[in-house]
């Protein structure tokens, strides 16, 4: 337990000396790895994210139709209330902890323990400066990012197919969804998913540049804390923010009371 | 240099006493410990320090790169921890110990060091490890780089345009090194520490980083070039 929240203390510690030094992105060096970071986590997941997007929103639209013989506003609710604000947002985050989160665990505990970190210091470069602060905002743009492509393309299937499947027009579904839409959702996304993607890099980080032991055994093990527990936290992160915001969790199962 | 017998103490005490201002790098072990040697290094000029273990060489770096003097604990009551005594340390004409951390952080940033294997990050290529610490520390000078670079490169016998795209995985020790060697005089360093400047090199190579004194000569003006060749620790 005591080891638990050492490490929680530690992430936040990494979180805020990112908070503080957000200016260095400003460096060269650090501008060309959070670039690089971006392009790795937040364009080249694109056609992944685009076709599992599109599964997972004509998947629940078609099952919610066959099941519940749901009409076109249900439909849309469903569309609405599960898939566009907690459903994208966490798929998003499950694929940017695959992706993205075990490629940087693993790679600065490979820095680590071959001393690379180590030869960062001596050339008087704060290795967190360099490696971590380009990270967490990179995959923090990112994760946002792909959390819209997932909304956009998860809804728009959805939509699509209740079309073709359910007696209404995809006019009549647009304006029944822009009806419930409001700037909240688009904030709460916004936030929650770069909420997401800076806890998941934090602690990506962290297991990397603390790996438990100095042999190359170590980096798989850095990168299944750092799955483990980045997984772990986003679960949680997200209950606690449906929660905060609309006064539900759990999809609607627990409801704050008023 | 000096090994921790009566005479060599005696001779440090002496040194002590010596105004320390033009010392580029000097070193003394606590005075109890009589296996590690003290050093000291006039400012200016090409030195080699020999003989040193791996252990010393590990303590030394870490006073002198890490800011980390060796702190000694001594506990004669039943391990009880009463005291330090630390290694004192003259980096260019100053004492480590009197200067506050912005002061050593300033003072550090004029010292160089270029590791066995060349210190290299193996996911850049050797331009953009020759660049990284420029960029962090001295950005606006980022335009010259290049012109710089390839004229250190050629100064040293080496061709620009095979070296600068390669990753470290794909270069000689002699190719590490010598990238190492020019992402480092590109700082301009007062002091230059080189470890094992020879080690894990052929005959051929072994030939060229005799002229890496000499560059870092040209380039630095004033400054002070140390070898710190290691022996194996039996």
């Amino acid at each position: 337990m005591i080891g638990v929240y050492r490490e929680f203390e530690a992430c936040m510690r990494l979180a805020g000396h990112v908070l503080r030094r957000l200016r260095v992105l400003a460096l060269p060096p650090v501008a060309e790895v959070l670039t690089r970071q971006i392009y790795f986590t937040g364009a080249s997941a694109t056609a992944g994210i685009v076709l599992r997007g599109a599964f997972i929103g004509t998947f629940i639209i078609a099952y919610v139709i066959d099941v519940l013989e749901a009409d076109s506003a249900l439909a849309v609710k469903i569309l609405f209330w599960v898939l566009l604000r907690h459903i994208a947002p966490l798929v998003a985050a499950v694929l940017v902890i695959q992706r993205s989160g075990t490629a940087v665990a693993t790679e600065l505990a490979l820095m680590q323990v071959s001393g690379e970190v180590a030869s960062l210091r001596r050339m008087r470069v704060d290795p967190r400066d360099y490696l971590v602060v380009p990270r967490v905002v990179g995959i923090a743009l990112s994760t946002a990012a792909l959390t819209f492509y997932v909304q956009v393309i998860a809804v728009g299937g959805g939509m699509l197919l209740s079309a073709l499947t359910i007696n209404a027009s995809i006019g009549e579904l647009s304006s029944e969804f822009f009806l419930l839409a409001s700037p909240v959702d688009f904030v709460y996304s916004v936030i929650k998913s770069l909420l997401f993607g800076v806890a998941i890099a934090v602690i990506c980080c962290y297991h990397g540049l603390h790996p438990p032991g100095g042999s190359i055994n170590a980096v798989p093990k850095a990168a299944i804390n750092a799955v483990t527990q980045s997984t772990l936290l986003v679960m949680l992160l997200n209950v606690v923010f449906a929660y905060l915001v609309f006064g539900q969790a759990f999809f609607g199962l627990v409801s704050a009371k008023v | 240099m000096s090994r921790g017998d009566p005479a060599a103490q005696s001779d440090t005490a002496l040194r002590r006493a010596v105004d320390v201002k033009g010392v580029a790098l000097g070193y003394e072990p606590p005075a109890d410990d009589r296996g590690d040697v003290g050093i000291w290094i006039p400012a200016g000029g090409s030195h080699c320090v020999g003989g040193l273990s791996a252990t010393q060489k590990a303590k030394l770096l870490a006073a002198v790169i890490e800011h980390r003097p060796e702190r000694r604990a001594v506990g004669p009551q039943g391990g009880a921890m009463r005291s330090e005594k630390r290694a004192k340390l003259v980096l260019l004409g100053a004492e480590l110990d009197k200067l506050g951390p912005a002061e050593r952080a300033a003072l550090r940033a004029r010292v160089g060091f270029l590791p066995a294997h060349g210190g290299l990050l193996s996911n850049l290529n050797a331009w953009e490890n020759i660049v990284l610490p420029l960029g962090f520390h001295y950005p606006k000078r980022l335009k010259d780089a290049a012109a710089q670079v390839h004229g250190l490169l050629t100064e040293l016998r080496a061709d620009p345009q095979a070296l600068l795209p390669k990753l470290p995985e794909r270069m000689s020790p002699y190719e590490k090194k010598l990238t190492g060697y020019v992402r480092i005089l590109m700082e301009k360093p007062e002091l230059l520490l080189v470890e094992d400047l020879r080690g894990g090199l052929d005959r051929a190579e072994r030939a060229q980083v005799t002229e890496f004194p000499a560059a870092y000569l040209a380039s630095c003006p004033g400054g002070t070039f140390v070898q710190l060749d290691g022996t194996p620790e039996v």
